[in-house]
């Protein structure tokens, strides 16, 4: 809320500038959002809290500093104002209308109260005095005429809106707030027509005539041809202006305080200051009696405050004289109980303040919360850090830093990708644009974003972070561990030194690598069912200790790669991280270190090429039994020489015996039993 | 004896005219080996009458003993020499730059999340998770707000259906924790929040938060302020000071928004961190936590903000971008 602190100063009388001023209501909760100077006068820019609909008033404003600072003192508007203006000597305020009870009715539970004013000889093609002009501009507000700029300017300074119809337009003298039927029309001051249904509206005889707390009707809208006046000024639940507003897409300064609470005591204080200024311009304007409904009348119940448990919970002292004087700046009704506790009725315009520890946070506001002194609890101290899943997750994603993957963080909302997983979608129902309607359901596609975002080629990539997707039994969100790997694997190396690219293989010992880190150990299988998005004969299904599927691993499908201009050689692979973790026994056991030397023995053989190396391995494995320490494959080989459909493999085999040192023949011995599996699977020793 | 003389004179000089350790390294055979020429010269001794003999072979040794010093002092000469000359030949330009390795790095929010963990671990908090795509009581009703409160609207909260939000704050743990544990309580998180918002250098629809949290006997806005500011003083420094400013959360009462100051950021103007405050009794009372025993403190804080305010980031966007140019600038940050 803007508006120049002179407007303050009307009510406020300080020695404090404006830009102690503005410091001072900010650490009263009211943030200085700006301060400028506009026409000779410092503009105030105030951020009000949404539960604090007072504070949209220059007068409430006023109070928090009347509260904040003990040497500022009120001015004789302010103590008008705090009476309604129901002592104004020097105002010539003698009735010369009258109106009736009736010309004004409430048939709506969601109106608590409904006040109005007639007004007549009322010149409404004249303008407003200059320095309401100056006032209304540099809070931002164009001057328009006298009865708009008074109506503008009373809400400003005391934030409740007010509304004047052309009483010759409303049918049948009257007004009725009531609920609107089906198919009645309303075309606001804004030119909208609207169809009603059901809402809450201001009516005259005949027909809905405005909005309540929201804007006028057209149709009996204040023109310069204007004499006879009737202003409401009328508090509404704020819920229902909530709702009608929504319904009718309009949003206005005066929907903006009701939404947030207008004090229902301020109703009459508005109609006399509206008169009031009103009679400086024009005093030949004859004013009637103020007819007023208020069945929506709120008794506040006190509120007891103990004073030493207040202390307590601030973590500062404060004294029972002390907490009853701020309470009672602030407009409260404090009973000092004599026991250490207060009886306090918060003010019509509180009602954000329902119990105890809502006085609690006054005291400290007042109080000032830079009196709080810094302590670190004490007591009891549970377990603190990252413990459990959340520390393997910690793990897995430093695994993958350590094998060379760079870590990316990418948006979910996203849109679909060729590499999107298969499955239901989830999304946002009110997305923000069609690019961002889809919670990602595989990592993949993130990757690929990076990929192409760094030029395609000789990345080596990671992402750890949840993906989303959908099931009979509701929404699943799970997290997922991704790479990519594409082009060197190795940086720029200097002309004619190696560098190897990044293959299938070349990411699966990344996988091996990052996973072994957690003690757990994966198998990779051709899959059953392949995955669409992978080269149809180069991807793995990646299988658990306990034979699990918890992910897969591949090349990209060339038709993707190319229609994402990608390297045709890039490589992915996805683990399912609670699965991972799940199905694996993860035990670690020190495996004595043997003294004996190790002996080495290598077998080469030729084998059909559809026989899968896994079998060949777990064969050599069972033959030689527990001497064999270690074994690997060191080259691949086919072409001449090797029948067409088979390769040659060469496999070293690492033996070793502890406390004993294996003789040549026993090492060939037990190469012989490795031989021999080989031959049984169908393979040729070379 | 002649023979002797002549042998060393010879020896001398050739061992004087070596250029190099391996010439002497020949020389030391030729002379001094097992099948060279002073043995050769004590082969001769059986041929001398047996009186000399003793003395002959003295004489020998002592040659043999001298030429084998001499060989050494001429040897170690020229192999300082040689040294020199090879260290020379085998200078390298040590400003060439490295040989290149493949390293990998994390990103920068993980970095500063990292660094958030082992700072509210180290105060005894425990780290947990809640869903991103999570319950709308949990991100709404049981945080104390009322029913049709604005941030509810679907221009600011993105739903997927009646029940389910991305939520809009990590404060959802709260809840969560509450229907499940008991106080004595210290938990804190760090995840990805959901606004409906229009993007642009300083908005985005998806940012991270650390939500963090205590329950115990007797906890007051002073421990909040404790705790904010070792908190922070371990993240920027020791001389951050904290000032707090009351504001308003649906979810704390009293509620305060906390900034900090240190010289070393913005000439130490104040720079609004977050939201913090005591829990709402409301929310403890929902979970069957005495209040009159119990109180607890809550703060809120922005993941981005931190790079952003302390590496000059003006762009929120950047940070889910990806572009290697921008994320291999923090791999220093601790």
């Amino acid at each position: 809320m803007k508006f120049p602190i002179s407007m303050l100063r009307d009510f406020v009388q300080t020695d404090l500038n404006a830009d102690q001023l503005g410091d001072l209501l900010t650490m009263a909760g009211f943030e200085l959002e700006g301060i400028e100077e506009v026409d000779g006068d410092s503009v105030l820019d105030i951020k009000v809290v949404s539960n604090r609909g007072d504070g949209l008033s220059v007068f409430g404003l006023a109070r928090e500093v009347l509260a904040k600072d003990s040497e500022a003192k009120s001015t004789a508007l302010y103590e008008e104002a705090r009476i309604d203006f129901a002592v104004a000597p020097d105002l010539q305020r003698v009735p010369s209308l009258s109106i009736d009870e009736d010309i004004a009715a409430i048939e709506s539970e969601d109106c608590n109260r409904f006040a109005c004013r007639a007004f007549d000889h009322v010149d409404a093609a004249a303008k407003s005095p200059d320095w309401m002009q100056v006032r209304l501009s540099q809070a931002g507000i164009r001057p328009i005429s006298i009865l708009v700029d008074i109506t503008n300017y009373v809400m400003l300074e005391l934030g409740q809106p007010l509304h004047a119809f052309d009483r010759d337009k409303l049918a049948g003298d009257r007004i009725v707030v009531r609920y609107a039927g089906s198919g009645e029309r309303l075309t606001t001051l804004n030119g909208l027509e609207h169809e009603l249904d059901g809402q809450m509206m201001i009516c005259d005889a005949e027909k809905p005539v405005g909005v309540p707390g929201v804007m006028g009707g057209l149709d009996t809208e204040v023109t310069d041809a204007t004499t006879r006046l009737l202003l409401e000024s009328a508090n509404f639940k704020n819920t229902n202006v909530r709702k009608t507003r929504k319904q009718l897409g309009l949003n206005t300064e005066a929907s903006y305080r009701f939404e947030r609470s207008v004090d229902p005591n301020g109703v009459v204080r508005a109609i006399e200051r509206f008169t009031d200024l009103l009679l400086q311009s024009q005093p030949n304007v004859q004013i009637s009696n103020v007819v007023d409904h208020y069945p929506g009348r709120v008794q506040f119940e006190p509120l007891i405050l103990r004073v030493a448990r207040s202390s307590v919970l601030l973590g500062m002292e404060i004294s029972v004289d002390q907490a009853k004087s701020y309470l009672e700046r602030l407009g409260m009704d404090v009973t000092d109980q004599g026991d250490g506790s207060l009886s306090v009725v918060p003010p019509s315009w509180r009602p954000d303040i329902v119990r105890e520890i809502d006085l609690v946070e006054e005291l400290g506001r007042v109080h000032g919360y830079e009196r709080i002194p810094e302590e670190l609890p004490i007591g009891h101290t549970p377990v603190g850090g990252v413990i459990g899943e959340y520390l393997d997750r910690d793990r897995l994603r430093e695994a993958a830093v350590r094998a060379g993957f760079i870590q990316i963080w990418s948006h979910s909302l996203r849109d679909l990708h060729p590499l999107d997983a298969g499955g239901q979608r989830v999304g946002p129902r009110n997305p923000a644009s069609p690019e961002m309607a889809h919670l990602r359901n595989s990592l993949w596609p993130c990757l690929a974003d990076a990929a192409q975002r760094n030029g395609g080629r000789d990345l080596h990539l990671f992402e750890l972070a949840n993906v989303f997707s959908r099931s009979d039994q509701g929404y699943l969100e799970r997290v997922e561990l991704a790479l990519w790997s594409s082009g060197a694997l190795l940086p720029t190396s200097r002309q004619g030194e190696k560098n190897p690219e990044a293959d299938f293989f070349s990411l699966k010992q990344s996988v091996v690598e990052i996973v072994e880190n957690l003690a757990v150990e994966i198998r990779f299988e051709s899959p059953n069912k392949s995955d669409a998005r992978l080269h149809p004969t180069r991807q793995a299904v990646i299988l658990s200790e306990s034979g699990k599927a918890c992910g897969t691993l591949g090349q990209l499908h060339p038709d993707i790669a190319e229609e994402l201009g990608l390297p045709i050689q890039s490589l992915v692979a996805a683990l399912d991280v609670a699965t991972l973790f799940e199905s694996s026994s993860r035990t670690v056991r020190l495996k004595q270190i043997s003294r004996n030397p190790a002996v080495r023995r290598d077998i080469s053989f030729e084998t059909p090429k559809s026989i899968p190396f896994a079998t060949l391995e777990s064969a050599i494995k069972t033959a030689c039994g527990d001497v064999l320490e270690r074994q690997w494959l060191f080259d691949v080989y086919e072409g001449k020489g090797i029948a067409d459909g088979n390769h040659s493999l060469s496999v070293a085999l690492q033996l070793r015996k502890p406390g004993e040192n294996f003789t040549d023949e026993e090492a060939n011995q037990v190469r012989e039993q490795a031989v021999q599996a080989l031959v049984a699977l169908g393979a040729k020793p070379r | 004896m002649d023979l002797i003389e002549q042998l060393e004179r010879e020896a001398t000089s050739e061992v004087q005219a070596a250029d190099s350790t391996a010439t002497l390294r020949e020389l030391e055979i030729k002379f001094l080996g097992k099948s060279g020429l002073y043995t050769g010269l004590l082969r001769q001794i059986g041929q001398l009458p047996a009186e000399e003999k003793p003395k002959f072979g003295a004489k020998v040794n002592e040659a043999k003993a001298r030429l084998q010093a001499m060989i050494e002092e001429r040897s170690a000469d020229l192999k300082s020499g040689e040294r020199s000359a090879q260290f020379e030949a085998e200078r390298i330009d040590v400003t060439m730059p490295g040989r290149p390795l493949r390293v990998g790095y994390e990103h920068v929010l993980q970095l500063t999340t990292n660094k958030i963990k082992r700072v509210l671990g180290g105060m005894g908090f425990v780290y947990k998770e809640s869903p991103e795509l999570e319950e709308f009581r949990y991100n709404f009703d049981a945080l104390n707000y009322p029913p049709d409160h604005p941030a509810m609207d679907e221009q600011d909260t993105f739903y997927v259906d009646d029940q389910y939000v991305l939520r809009t704050q990590c404060t959802d743990l709260q809840g969560r924790t509450f229907e499940t544990s008991r106080p004595p309580l210290r938990v804190f998180t760090v995840g990805r929040t959901y606004r409906n918002e229009a993007v642009d250098r300083t908005h985005s629809h998806t940012f991270h938060q650390v939500d963090c949290f205590m329950v115990d006997e007797g906890i007051s806005m002073a421990h909040l302020k404790g705790t904010l500011g070792a908190f922070a003083r371990a993240m920027f420094g020791d001389d951050v000071k904290i000032r707090f400013r009351p504001d308003f959360f649906p979810f704390v009462e009293p509620g305060v928004d906390y900034a900090i100051s240190t010289p070393k950021l913005f000439n130490g103007r104040w720079v609004e961190l977050g939201g913090a405050g005591l829990i709402h009794p409301n929310i403890l009372e929902n979970y069957g936590i005495d209040t009159e025993r119990y109180s607890g403190f809550a703060f809120g804080l922005g993941v981005e903000r931190i790079p952003m305010m302390a590496y000059g980031v003006d762009d929120l966007r950047q940070f889910l971008e990806n572009d290697l140019r921008f994320l291999e600038q923090f791999r220093a940050m601790a």
